[in-house]
């Protein structure tokens, strides 16, 4: 799925490393924030086709930044990426458009991020 | 007739009734209460029937009938004095005394058929002296009992009263000779009247009986339904105890509890603690072990055994019931009292029905305690649950980086087999997996101090030392800390590695949370306590979430801010550790900002002179400082 580009957001700096390694190598273009601030800010500048969204972020956290996205008219689509639990509900709370569940391998996040992935 | 005679003869006729009364209660329950309550009433009643006799027959006056009324009336006092020692107790030369003076004037009366002047004021005399006696024995009884048996004390304190008054109106009636007729009349009415005082009191008929226990009844049903929610045990027993006595006017109740697997009974002291007994032990036992209500008249005879404890008790009559639920045998209600007459006919069955209302409460108060039992054991699944689910999700983060770099470099190594190891990501794998373990030791601890085994072996130390091996610690990592101990040693009883690791774990906050360099640690003596003080002037924590701080995955807003590595775990650790020391941890403002952690370990009290035995010669006085010097604050 070349040339689409994917915004990471997730406060650990291991995450982003590893989720980035892992869609560079199936063709994205990724970019990285680290909390939901400096996503806001990544999207105003450079809008990408998939945000990759953690939950409990300081700063800002995925529920806000998900409301503030709404209130600008943003449609990108959103993969929650989350260790909680409730990973669907979570999912469901800020209408994305698909979720990962901490500890994810290679292969659900690529799955989650197609399925995201506009047409 | 006139009115006069027709009150007399009123008077006459509820005379010999109220006997009638008495003597059927004597024929049906032959005690000998009810045997000299009838000889009382029975005396009275003989010597009314006869004087109406002699009016028909026209043989009033005649000397014999005299005689033959006085020997009947001096059977009054004699009786009287009989039913003192049956109802209060009193010496045996009180009742020989007694039974010797009705001989003497009963074989006077006869021998003499007339009555002197001499002879009169004697028997008067007597008369008084004898009513006075009964009055203030009722009357000091009914002080001393309650319930039931305080008013039925009354009632015949104030028969004796007024048999005193009956007999001075006569006497007067016969020196104030034209009085005579009305004064006759007041002496009959007085002396009706003292009768039935005697009567309510010494057989007091069932309506009369259910009227003056109903306060006392009442009161135990409030108090049993209101025992039921008390959680302490022993004083929701005890208070039961002097309610059921209460309902009996006896002088004390005990109620057993049945320990059906160790065949014993437990009884709540008065004094406090619990006394146990086998389960055929007493006269309680005997009705719990036979499971049928017992009646003893004589428990030191009855039960030598326990004869000492008896009369300690003031138990001679001891009434006892089976307490059962649901056909499981809890437990014995006895009743017990110094003198058997304080009992009334249905007292047994009142028994049966406390007990029954005993085994309710004892049965709800179970159930109450089963169910606060498993609020608890719920609240505890449920704060476990909490736990496990909040310690999976910080494990999962750092999993996902082990898994999702392991699975990069093995479809790296499969593609381009020649290509050297990402030393980068090899990093992060190890990185993340000593997070992992970490978090898992901190989680262990955690579980292990919310169990209450993690403090184990606590002996003295000096606090100073403890600090110091801290500061040595991290001055080998490259980390200063500044310490300030007094001269004097501050000795508490401390599990060492257990109290460093609070250090380390404030030492390594302060270091994560701080500007660059190690906090300052300050000792001092605080009322008992010895004060260790951590202080640093890095980020403080927002005043509204000081309490919260200590608690288990709660992080501070601003420290999550910081980093999101921590799992929340470290200052519970540190107050379970100082928890378990019987100690305090606070966090103040260190002035200037910054966070001050003050925790206070109690001083062993037998350290001082331990210490003043064996002096410690390496201490500097007057402060030992050493490594950064102390922060300007």
């Amino acid at each position: 799925m070349p040339d689409l580009r994917v915004l990471i957001v997730d406060d650990e700096p291991d995450i982003r490393a590893t989720v980035s390694a892992m869609l560079e190598i199936e063709g994205y273009a990724v970019a990285e924030a680290a909390n939901g601030a400096d996503a806001l800010a990544a999207v105003e500048i450079d809008p990408p086709d998939v945000i990759l969204l953690d939950m409990r972020m300081p700063v800002l956290d995925g529920w806000a930044f998900a409301a503030e996205m709404r209130r600008r008219n943003h449609a990108i689509p959103i993969v929650v990426m989350t260790a909680a639990r409730d990973a669907a509900r979570w999912a469901g709370e800020v209408a994305a458009a698909a979720y990962v569940a901490k500890p994810f391998g290679y292969d659900d996040l690529i799955a989650a991020v197609e399925q995201a992935s506009p047409a | 007739m006139t009115a006069l005679e027709l009150i007399s003869l009123i008077n006459q006729l509820l005379f010999i009734g109220l006997f009638g009364v008495v003597l059927w209660q004597a024929l049906r329950r032959r005690t000998r209460a009810s045997w000299n309550t009838a000889m009382l009433l029975g005396a009275v009643a003989a010597a009314v029937a006869l004087s109406r006799v002699a009016v028909w027959f026209d043989i009033a006056g005649e000397p014999f009938v005299t005689s033959l009324t006085l020997v009947l009336l001096s059977a009054v006092p004699f009786a009287m004095l009989r039913l003192v020692g049956d109802f209060s107790g009193s010496p045996r030369w009180v009742q020989a005394a007694g039974a010797f003076a009705f001989l003497a004037l009963a074989l006077t009366f006869i021998a003499l058929r007339e009555l002197t002047t001499p002879l009169m004021i004697a028997t008067i005399a007597f008369f008084l002296a004898v009513g006075g006696y009964a009055a203030i024995a009722f009357a000091m009884e009914s002080r001393r009992a309650h319930g039931i048996t305080r008013r039925r004390m009354t009632a015949v304190a104030l028969g004796a009263a007024l048999f005193i008054a009956a007999i001075v109106d006569l006497f007067i009636g016969v020196l104030v000779e034209p009085l005579g007729p009305i004064l006759s009349l007041i002496a009959q009415l007085l002396a009706l009247a003292a009768v039935l005082s005697f009567f309510l009191g010494f057989a007091p008929p069932a309506w009369i009986r259910r009227a003056w226990r109903e306060p006392d009844l009442r009161r135990f049903l409030e108090r049993s339904v209101h025992l039921a929610g008390v959680a302490d045990e022993h004083a929701a027993l005890t208070e039961l105890e002097r309610a059921a006595a209460a309902a009996f006017g006896a002088s004390g109740a005990s109620i057993g509890l049945a320990d059906e697997g160790r065949r014993i009974i437990r009884y709540a002291l008065p004094a406090g603690g619990w006394d146990e007994f086998a389960d055929d032990a007493y006269i309680g036992g005997r009705a719990f072990s036979e499971q049928r209500r017992l009646v003893v008249h004589n428990a030191p005879e009855a039960d030598p055994d326990h004869a000492v404890a008896y009369e300690e008790a003031g138990a001679h009559t001891v009434i006892a019931a089976p307490i059962t639920t649901d056909d499981r045998r809890t437990g014995v209600l006895t009743v017990y009292a110094e003198r058997a007459p304080i009992f009334v006919e249905d007292d047994l069955w009142l028994l049966e029905l406390l007990a029954a209302q005993t085994g309710l409460l004892l049965d709800a108060r179970t159930l109450t305690a089963h169910a606060s039992e498993l609020r608890a054991r719920e609240e505890a699944t449920r704060l476990k649950e909490e736990f496990l689910s909040a310690a999976a999700h910080d494990l999962r983060t750092p999993l996902t980086v082990v898994l999702g770099q392991a699975e990069l470099m093995e479809r790296r190594a499969i593609r381009n087999p020649g290509r050297p190891v990402d030393e980068a990501g090899l990093a992060r794998i190890v990185r993340e997996a000593r997070r992992l373990r970490d978090l898992i030791a901190a989680l262990l601890d955690a579980q292990r101090l919310e169990d209450g085994r993690a403090v184990l072996d606590r002996s003295p130390a000096d606090v100073c030392q403890v600090v110091q091996a801290v500061r040595e610690r991290n001055g080998a990592n490259g980390v200063e800390i500044g310490v300030r101990c007094p001269v004097e040693p501050l000795v508490s009883a401390v599990d060492r590695p257990r109290i460093e690791q609070v250090l380390d774990n404030l030492v390594e906050n302060a270091i994560k949370y701080g500007p660059a360099g190690g906090p300052q640690i300050e000792l001092t003596r605080a009322d008992g306590y010895a004060r260790i003080a951590v202080i640093d002037h890095g980020v403080g924590i927002p005043e509204a979430e000081r309490e919260r701080i200590f608690e288990r995955f709660y992080r501070a807003s601003n420290a999550q801010d910081v980093t999101d590595t921590g799992l929340g775990l470290g200052l519970y650790i540190c107050r379970r550790i100082v928890d378990e020391h019987d100690g305090l941890i606070r966090h103040d403002e260190t002035p200037g900002g910054g966070s001050t952690f003050v925790i206070d370990l109690p001083l062993d009290p037998r350290a001082a002179t331990a210490e003043t035995a064996e002096p410690m010669a390496e201490r500097e006085p007057p402060h030992r400082i050493t490594g950064q010097a102390v922060a300007d604050a």
